[in-house]
Protein backbone atom coordinates (compact mmCIF):
# COMPACT_ATOMS: atom_id res chain seq x y z
CA UNK A 1 0.00 0.00 0.00
CA UNK A 2 2.67 2.41 0.60
CA UNK A 3 4.27 2.59 -2.51
CA UNK A 4 0.57 3.95 -3.57
CA UNK A 5 0.90 6.60 -1.70
CA UNK A 6 4.16 8.02 -2.36
CA UNK A 7 2.87 8.31 -6.04
CA UNK A 8 -0.30 9.73 -4.69
CA UNK A 9 1.91 12.54 -3.00
CA UNK A 10 4.31 12.89 -6.08
CA UNK A 11 1.36 13.31 -8.19
CA UNK A 12 -0.87 15.42 -6.36
CA UNK A 13 1.89 17.77 -5.42
CA UNK A 14 2.98 18.11 -9.09
CA UNK A 15 -0.04 18.83 -10.28
CA UNK A 16 -1.03 21.36 -7.42
CA UNK A 17 2.16 23.24 -8.75
CA UNK A 18 0.93 23.53 -12.06
CA UNK A 19 -2.32 24.58 -10.88
CA UNK A 20 -0.50 27.27 -8.91
CA UNK A 21 1.30 28.08 -11.70
CA UNK A 22 -1.71 28.79 -13.84
CA UNK A 23 -3.58 30.22 -11.36
CA UNK A 24 -0.79 32.78 -10.71
CA UNK A 25 -0.78 33.89 -14.72
CA UNK A 26 2.65 32.25 -15.21
CA UNK A 27 1.76 30.67 -18.06
CA UNK A 28 0.40 31.51 -21.16
CA UNK A 29 -3.33 29.91 -21.80
CA UNK A 30 -2.03 28.06 -24.85
CA UNK A 31 0.38 26.16 -22.79
CA UNK A 32 -1.39 25.79 -19.83
CA UNK A 33 -4.00 23.38 -21.67
CA UNK A 34 -1.36 21.20 -22.04
CA UNK A 35 -0.10 21.68 -18.19
CA UNK A 36 -3.40 21.13 -17.06
CA UNK A 37 -3.98 17.98 -18.95
CA UNK A 38 -0.59 17.08 -17.48
CA UNK A 39 -1.81 17.83 -14.27
CA UNK A 40 -4.49 15.85 -14.03
CA UNK A 41 -3.00 12.94 -16.11
CA UNK A 42 -0.21 12.88 -13.13
CA UNK A 43 -2.69 12.72 -10.32
CA UNK A 44 -4.43 10.30 -11.56
CA UNK A 45 -1.50 8.03 -12.62
CA UNK A 46 -0.11 8.90 -8.99
CA UNK A 47 -3.57 7.89 -6.90
CA UNK A 48 -4.15 4.88 -9.23
CA UNK A 49 -1.18 3.27 -10.55
CA UNK A 50 -2.23 0.05 -11.25
CA UNK A 51 -3.56 1.34 -14.13
CA UNK A 52 -0.44 1.37 -16.03
CA UNK A 53 -0.27 -2.51 -15.07
CA UNK A 54 -3.47 -3.03 -16.80
CA UNK A 55 -3.17 -0.85 -19.85
CA UNK A 56 0.11 -2.49 -20.31
CA UNK A 57 -1.39 -5.72 -19.79
CA UNK A 58 -3.89 -5.52 -22.43
CA UNK A 59 -1.13 -4.04 -24.99
CA UNK A 60 1.03 -7.13 -24.10
CA UNK A 61 4.01 -4.93 -22.60
CA UNK A 62 5.57 -7.39 -20.28
CA UNK A 63 7.03 -5.13 -17.94
CA UNK A 64 4.75 -1.98 -17.42
CA UNK A 65 7.43 0.74 -16.35
CA UNK A 66 8.30 0.79 -19.88
CA UNK A 67 5.19 1.52 -21.15
CA UNK A 68 5.06 4.58 -18.84
CA UNK A 69 8.87 5.35 -19.31
CA UNK A 70 8.23 5.21 -23.72
CA UNK A 71 5.09 7.22 -23.75
CA UNK A 72 6.42 9.72 -20.97
CA UNK A 73 9.30 10.10 -23.60
CA UNK A 74 7.29 10.31 -26.82
CA UNK A 75 5.25 12.97 -25.49
CA UNK A 76 8.33 14.70 -24.19
CA UNK A 77 9.27 14.85 -27.29
CA UNK A 78 6.38 15.72 -29.13
CA UNK A 79 6.31 18.80 -26.77
CA UNK A 80 9.95 19.63 -27.09
CA UNK A 81 9.40 20.10 -31.14
CA UNK A 82 6.42 21.70 -30.75
CA UNK A 83 8.42 24.36 -28.56
CA UNK A 84 11.18 24.42 -31.40
CA UNK A 85 8.13 25.09 -33.84
CA UNK A 86 6.95 27.94 -31.67
CA UNK A 87 10.14 28.85 -31.55
CA UNK A 88 11.03 29.72 -34.87
CA UNK A 89 7.66 30.80 -35.82
CA UNK A 90 8.59 33.97 -32.82
CA UNK A 91 11.91 34.20 -34.61
CA UNK A 92 10.59 34.98 -38.01
CA UNK A 93 8.14 37.46 -36.41
CA UNK A 94 10.67 39.24 -34.36
CA UNK A 95 13.04 39.69 -37.58
CA UNK A 96 10.19 41.31 -39.55
CA UNK A 97 9.34 43.17 -36.73
CA UNK A 98 12.68 44.82 -36.20
CA UNK A 99 12.91 45.11 -40.01
CA UNK A 100 10.00 47.36 -40.15
CA UNK A 101 10.61 48.98 -36.83
CA UNK A 102 14.59 50.17 -38.84
CA UNK A 103 12.18 51.09 -41.91
CA UNK A 104 9.85 52.99 -39.34
CA UNK A 105 12.61 54.98 -37.33
CA UNK A 106 14.07 55.64 -41.18
CA UNK A 107 10.63 57.48 -42.71
CA UNK A 108 10.95 59.54 -38.88
CA UNK A 109 14.46 60.40 -39.23
CA UNK A 110 13.95 61.89 -42.76
CA UNK A 111 10.76 63.57 -41.68
CA UNK A 112 12.88 65.27 -39.01
CA UNK A 113 15.62 66.75 -41.13
CA UNK B 1 13.19 51.07 -67.86
CA UNK B 2 13.83 54.64 -66.40
CA UNK B 3 17.35 53.80 -64.96
CA UNK B 4 18.55 56.45 -62.27
CA UNK B 5 14.82 56.26 -60.25
CA UNK B 6 14.20 52.59 -60.45
CA UNK B 7 17.60 51.66 -59.05
CA UNK B 8 18.58 51.51 -55.82
CA UNK B 9 21.81 50.78 -53.75
CA UNK B 10 21.81 48.04 -50.49
CA UNK B 11 24.46 47.70 -48.63
CA UNK B 12 24.19 46.03 -44.91
CA UNK B 13 27.09 47.05 -42.72
CA UNK B 14 27.81 46.19 -38.99
CA UNK B 15 31.01 48.40 -37.73
CA UNK B 16 32.30 49.04 -40.89
CA UNK B 17 33.52 52.39 -40.05
CA UNK B 18 37.15 51.99 -41.35
CA UNK B 19 36.06 51.15 -45.07
CA UNK B 20 32.21 52.46 -45.47
CA UNK B 21 33.26 55.96 -46.73
CA UNK B 22 35.40 54.83 -49.11
CA UNK B 23 32.77 52.64 -50.76
CA UNK B 24 29.99 55.03 -50.23
CA UNK B 25 32.50 57.48 -51.63
CA UNK B 26 33.37 55.61 -54.99
CA UNK B 27 29.42 54.70 -55.35
CA UNK B 28 28.37 58.98 -55.40
CA UNK B 29 31.47 59.44 -57.50
CA UNK B 30 29.90 57.63 -60.50
CA UNK B 31 26.64 56.67 -60.14
CA UNK B 32 23.14 58.82 -59.67
CA UNK B 33 21.49 55.86 -57.55
CA UNK B 34 20.18 56.54 -54.41
CA UNK B 35 22.73 54.92 -51.65
CA UNK B 36 20.26 52.72 -48.40
CA UNK B 37 23.04 51.65 -45.86
CA UNK B 38 21.48 49.08 -43.24
CA UNK B 39 23.05 49.38 -40.30
CA UNK B 40 23.06 45.88 -38.58
CA UNK B 41 23.06 47.10 -35.06
CA UNK B 42 26.76 48.29 -35.28
CA UNK B 43 27.96 49.78 -32.08
CA UNK B 44 30.49 52.35 -33.86
CA UNK B 45 30.98 55.13 -35.76
CA UNK B 46 29.29 53.31 -38.86
CA UNK B 47 25.82 55.52 -38.71
CA UNK B 48 27.47 59.16 -38.76
CA UNK B 49 29.88 58.29 -41.39
CA UNK B 50 27.76 56.88 -43.48
CA UNK B 51 24.86 59.64 -43.25
CA UNK B 52 27.69 62.03 -44.43
CA UNK B 53 28.12 60.42 -47.56
CA UNK B 54 25.06 61.39 -48.47
CA UNK B 55 23.40 57.83 -48.00
CA UNK B 56 20.10 56.86 -46.11
CA UNK B 57 20.62 55.29 -43.13
CA UNK B 58 18.04 52.20 -41.73
CA UNK B 59 19.17 51.20 -38.22
CA UNK B 60 18.40 47.85 -37.24
CA UNK B 61 17.85 48.23 -33.35
CA UNK B 62 18.64 44.34 -32.83
CA UNK B 63 21.38 42.40 -35.07
CA UNK B 64 19.75 40.50 -37.37
CA UNK B 65 22.82 39.45 -39.59
CA UNK B 66 24.01 40.12 -42.80
CA UNK B 67 20.47 38.38 -44.80
CA UNK B 68 18.16 39.94 -42.50
CA UNK B 69 20.05 43.61 -42.77
CA UNK B 70 19.58 43.07 -46.64
CA UNK B 71 15.96 41.57 -46.35
CA UNK B 72 15.62 44.79 -44.83
CA UNK B 73 17.03 46.91 -47.65
CA UNK B 74 14.57 45.06 -49.66
CA UNK B 75 11.42 45.16 -48.10
CA UNK B 76 12.41 49.16 -48.24
CA UNK B 77 12.89 49.12 -51.94
CA UNK B 78 9.86 46.95 -52.48
CA UNK B 79 7.40 49.60 -50.20
CA UNK B 80 9.54 52.34 -52.32
CA UNK B 81 8.42 50.98 -55.56
CA UNK B 82 12.16 50.41 -56.92
CA UNK B 83 12.40 47.78 -59.65
CA UNK B 84 16.32 47.23 -59.39
CA UNK B 85 17.70 46.61 -55.43
CA UNK B 86 21.59 46.27 -56.19
CA UNK B 87 23.63 44.66 -53.02
CA UNK B 88 27.57 44.97 -52.45
CA UNK B 89 29.70 44.51 -49.04
CA UNK B 90 30.39 47.35 -46.85
CA UNK B 91 34.13 45.71 -46.55
CA UNK B 92 35.48 47.29 -50.24
CA UNK B 93 35.17 44.18 -51.97
CA UNK B 94 33.41 45.25 -54.27
CA UNK B 95 34.50 47.57 -56.74
CA UNK B 96 31.92 50.43 -58.36
CA UNK B 97 32.94 49.75 -61.82
CA UNK B 98 31.63 46.41 -61.39
CA UNK B 99 28.00 47.64 -61.23
CA UNK B 100 27.46 48.29 -65.19
CA UNK B 101 28.68 44.77 -66.26
CA UNK B 102 26.14 44.02 -63.54
CA UNK B 103 23.63 45.74 -64.76
CA UNK B 104 23.93 44.53 -68.36
CA UNK B 105 21.86 41.52 -67.97
CA UNK B 106 19.20 42.63 -66.58
CA UNK B 107 18.79 45.85 -68.65
CA UNK B 108 18.37 43.70 -71.67
CA UNK B 109 15.93 41.79 -69.69
CA UNK B 110 17.98 38.60 -70.09
CA UNK B 111 17.65 37.96 -66.47
CA UNK B 112 15.86 38.55 -63.42
CA UNK B 113 18.58 38.23 -61.08
CA UNK B 114 22.46 38.83 -61.62
CA UNK B 115 25.62 38.09 -59.48
CA UNK B 116 29.33 39.42 -59.50
CA UNK B 117 30.88 36.31 -59.68
CA UNK B 118 34.89 36.05 -58.87
CA UNK B 119 35.74 32.21 -58.64
CA UNK B 120 39.44 32.32 -58.42
CA UNK B 121 39.16 33.27 -54.67
CA UNK B 122 38.70 30.53 -51.97
CA UNK B 123 41.12 27.96 -50.99
CA UNK B 124 41.17 24.62 -52.82
CA UNK B 125 39.00 23.21 -49.75
CA UNK B 126 36.32 25.86 -50.01
CA UNK B 127 35.73 24.84 -54.15
CA UNK B 128 35.05 20.95 -52.39
CA UNK B 129 32.31 22.58 -50.75
CA UNK B 130 30.90 24.44 -53.11
CA UNK B 131 31.03 21.80 -55.58
CA UNK B 132 29.44 19.72 -52.96
CA UNK B 133 26.79 22.18 -52.88
CA UNK B 134 26.16 22.41 -55.94
CA UNK B 135 25.27 18.91 -56.31
CA UNK B 136 23.27 18.94 -52.94
CA UNK B 137 20.83 21.49 -54.09
CA UNK B 138 20.83 21.49 -57.69
CA UNK B 139 22.46 25.34 -58.25
CA UNK B 140 24.33 25.35 -61.73
CA UNK B 141 26.17 28.44 -60.20
CA UNK B 142 29.99 29.02 -59.86
CA UNK B 143 29.86 32.10 -56.86
CA UNK B 144 27.57 30.81 -54.39
CA UNK B 145 28.24 33.12 -51.40
CA UNK B 146 29.15 36.80 -53.37
CA UNK B 147 27.21 39.39 -51.83
CA UNK B 148 27.40 41.61 -55.58
CA UNK B 149 24.41 41.27 -56.81
CA UNK B 150 21.29 42.87 -58.35
CA UNK B 151 17.69 42.07 -58.33
CA UNK B 152 14.81 42.84 -60.08
CA UNK B 153 10.75 43.27 -59.08
CA UNK B 154 9.73 39.71 -58.88
CA UNK B 155 13.08 38.70 -57.22
CA UNK B 156 12.36 41.58 -54.68
CA UNK B 157 9.27 40.56 -53.87
CA UNK B 158 10.02 37.05 -53.30
CA UNK B 159 12.67 38.61 -51.48
CA UNK B 160 10.81 40.37 -49.22
CA UNK B 161 8.52 37.91 -47.79
CA UNK B 162 8.19 36.11 -44.81
CA UNK B 163 9.58 33.11 -46.88
CA UNK B 164 12.92 34.63 -46.59
CA UNK B 165 12.96 35.82 -43.69
CA UNK B 166 14.57 32.99 -41.94
CA UNK B 167 18.03 32.70 -44.09
CA UNK B 168 20.62 33.67 -42.22
CA UNK B 169 22.95 34.62 -44.93
CA UNK B 170 22.64 36.11 -48.65
CA UNK B 171 23.56 32.86 -50.67
CA UNK B 172 22.33 29.53 -51.21
CA UNK B 173 19.07 29.87 -48.57
CA UNK B 174 18.49 32.66 -51.30
CA UNK B 175 19.21 30.90 -54.48
CA UNK B 176 17.52 28.06 -53.38
CA UNK B 177 14.65 30.45 -52.85
CA UNK B 178 14.83 32.33 -56.43
CA UNK B 179 15.84 29.05 -58.74
CA UNK B 180 12.30 27.60 -57.50
CA UNK B 181 10.23 30.29 -58.13
CA UNK B 182 12.09 29.57 -61.76
CA UNK B 183 13.85 33.21 -61.94
CA UNK B 184 16.55 33.68 -64.49
CA UNK B 185 19.86 33.88 -62.26
CA UNK B 186 22.86 34.92 -64.21
CA UNK B 187 26.56 35.11 -63.59
CA UNK B 188 28.84 38.21 -64.51
CA UNK B 189 32.32 37.51 -63.97
CA UNK B 190 33.95 40.38 -62.14
CA UNK B 191 37.22 41.37 -60.04
CA UNK B 192 37.08 41.95 -56.54
CA UNK B 193 39.31 43.74 -54.47
CA UNK B 194 40.61 42.10 -50.90
CA UNK B 195 38.71 43.14 -48.06
CA UNK B 196 39.83 46.60 -47.14
CA UNK B 197 40.24 45.76 -43.84
CA UNK B 198 39.05 42.64 -41.22
CA UNK B 199 38.11 39.45 -42.90
CA UNK B 200 35.23 37.26 -44.23
CA UNK B 201 33.12 36.78 -40.77
CA UNK B 202 31.92 33.37 -42.04
CA UNK B 203 34.97 31.40 -42.47
CA UNK B 204 36.54 32.95 -39.68
CA UNK B 205 37.35 29.48 -37.81
CA UNK B 206 37.05 25.87 -37.96
CA UNK B 207 34.06 25.70 -35.67
CA UNK B 208 32.02 28.84 -37.80
CA UNK B 209 32.78 26.86 -41.00
CA UNK B 210 31.46 23.97 -39.40
CA UNK B 211 28.41 25.33 -38.54
CA UNK B 212 27.99 26.94 -41.79
CA UNK B 213 28.82 23.90 -43.65
CA UNK B 214 26.14 22.22 -41.62
CA UNK B 215 23.58 24.99 -42.05
CA UNK B 216 24.03 24.93 -45.54
CA UNK B 217 23.51 21.17 -46.09
CA UNK B 218 20.08 21.48 -44.56
CA UNK B 219 19.55 24.28 -46.31
CA UNK B 220 20.11 22.33 -49.62
CA UNK B 221 17.68 19.34 -47.98
CA UNK B 222 14.74 22.12 -47.38
CA UNK B 223 15.10 23.94 -50.10
CA UNK B 224 17.44 22.24 -53.13
CA UNK B 225 15.58 21.77 -56.25
CA UNK B 226 17.99 18.83 -57.18
CA UNK B 227 15.78 15.44 -55.87
CA UNK B 228 12.63 17.09 -55.90
CA UNK B 229 12.18 18.77 -58.83
CA UNK B 230 8.13 18.56 -59.27
CA UNK B 231 7.87 20.70 -55.96
CA UNK B 232 7.64 24.04 -57.30
CA UNK B 233 7.17 27.39 -55.42
CA UNK B 234 5.09 30.06 -56.87
CA UNK B 235 5.63 33.88 -56.64
CA UNK B 236 3.13 34.63 -53.66
CA UNK B 237 1.34 38.14 -54.19
CA UNK B 238 3.57 39.91 -51.29
CA UNK B 239 2.26 40.75 -47.71
CA UNK B 240 5.13 42.36 -47.39
CA UNK B 241 4.34 44.94 -44.43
Amino acid sequence: MSYQITSAILGISLALIILLLIRRDRLHSRHAIWWLFVAVFVMILGIFPKIIDYIALKLGVNYPPTLLFSLGMAMILLKVLSIDLHQSQLERKTRRLAQRLALLEGDKQQHDD
Amino acid sequence: MNTANSIVILIPAKNEEDSIAQVLGDLKARFPYPIVVINDASTDNTVAIAQQAGARVLTLSISLGAWGAIQTGLRYALREGFEIAITMDADGQHEADSLPALLAPIMTRKADVTIGAFTQRGSFARHVAWSLFRKLSGLNLEDLTSGLRAYTSPAIRLLASPAATLLDYQDMGVLMLLQRAQLRIQEVPISMRPRLLGKSRIFSSWWAVSNYMLYTAILCLAHGTHYFRKHKCPIKSPQPF
